[in-house]
Formats: C-alpha cells, sequence, structure tokens
C-alpha cells in the first residue's frame, strides 16, 4: 500500500459502463517523514469516504478489485484506509486530529485579525 | 519478495480492508545490505515484526494467498524476518537477534 494525500476530485462523464458511480480522488504519493509531495500523481478509486486534504493509502493492481465499491470493477489503485497516525522510530511525523486543530486555530486566528 | 526494514507504524481507523485486528507497518525498501532505498510503503504485518528490523515483503495479488488476507484488499504484506543475508558466502546482513 502507498501513502498519499488527497488533493482534489476527478470527473469523467464519458466513461466505461461499470465505472459509472465511482468517486475518483486525484492523490498526491507523499514522503512519510517530511509528508511532502513527490509530485507523483494517481487517480484512485475511493472506497472509505476520503476528503481533499486527508492522508490516504490506497493499493495497486488486482487488489485495487477487492472492496466492495471496486468488486468486478476495471479499477487498479483503491483507496482502502485513511490514515489517523503515521510513527516512524518512535515518534509521531503525522497526527491527523492534532493537525486539524492547528488548522482550525489558524483560521481561528485568521478571522481575529480581520476584525 | 522485495526487502525492506521496519521504520514505523501507520493508524487507520477508517478502512475498507475487511482485515480484522491489522496492524499497519511503515516499511523502507532496502538494499541487500540493508542499506535504506527512501522508497515507503504501508504494508499489513501478519507476524509481529518490529521497528529497525529486516523483513521479507511479499507484493501484488500474491499477497492474498494466506488465511487472513483471502479475497481482501491488500497488496504489501510482511511474511518473514530477516536473519541473515550472504552474498557470494560473504554474509552482508546479521540480525541483532
Amino acid at each position: 500500500m502507498v501513502l498519499a494525500r488527497v488533493k482534489g476530485t476527478v470527473v469523467a462523464t464519458h466513461k466505461s459502463p461499470p465505472m459509472e458511480g465511482l468517486k475518483l480522488l486525484l492523490l498526491e504519493k507523499i514522503d512519510p517523514v517530511t509528508l511532502k509531495g513527490k509530485g507523483d500523481y494517481v487517480v484512485g478509486i475511493d472506497s472509505v469516504g476520503a476528503n481533499a486534504g486527508e492522508i490516504v493509502f490506497y493499493v495497486t493492481g488486482s487488489s485495487a478489485r477487492m472492496t466492495d465499491t471496486t468488486k468486478g470493477k476495471p479499477s487498479d489503485a483503491t483507496i482502502i484506509a485513511i490514515v489517523d497516525a503515521i510513527e516512524k522510530d518512535g515518534a509521531l511525523t503525522y497526527d491527523k486530529s492534532a493537525e486539524q486543530s492547528a488548522q482550525g486555530s489558524a483560521h481561528k486566528s485568521a478571522q481575529g485579525s480581520e476584525q | 519478495m522485495n526487502i525492506a526494514r521496519v521504520r514505523g507504524t501507520v493508524v487507520a481507523t477508517q478502512r475498507s480492508d475487511k482485515v480484522d485486528a491489522a496492524r499497519f507497518l511503515l516499511v523502507e525498501e532496502c538494499d541487500q545490505r540493508g542499506a535504506g532505498r527512501n522508497e515507503y510503503f504501508v504494508a499489513l504485518d501478519l507476524i509481529g515484526a518490529d521497528r529497525g528490523q529486516l523483513v521479507l515483503l511479499t507484493q501484488g495479488s500474491s499477497c492474498r494467498w494466506t488465511f487472513r488476507t483471502d479475497d481482501r484488499p491488500m497488496d504489501t504484506l510482511v511474511v518473514a524476518i530477516v536473519d541473515t543475508i550472504d552474498e557470494r558466502g560473504v554474509v552482508t546482513y546479521t540480525g541483532q537477534g
């Protein structure tokens, strides 16, 4: 499985019938230590309800067809999990709850400076 | 199988993999001497590998040939802990036991 950040959505109206109803997300592979994007993008099918900004991991190849969402569908990259935390050498390199609260307080302070 | 080193863990509670009590490891691909290649994967741990250990990774559809991953969307698995590697008769890696 490969770690990536959801960067956006991909919309395609003209597609193969089995692809209909699937949510396509634009993913950028990340370095698990710095969390920075590698500039390497892939389009993945969502099976967990991931949103933009979240870190996820996805499966590739025939394993991408093994979720309930993608069974029998021509998917070769499927998001199977939303990451809560990444730990490397005993230290957290990513903590979703901390990142969200940091964003919340940054938003609040930005609002405060406007007033 | 590829050689990799266990670098840490990845926690994910919201999943669609249907694997019970899953433990996901952050692993870094290594060369035959155990030096990292700065290429990371998330791997399902089936054997209880610890941080720092050199392990064998199974990737692709072969991952589904275990009882716990049969018919499940898994493509990277830790299947063994490496004790030693020798290259042309010279030991290039020994685990710390």
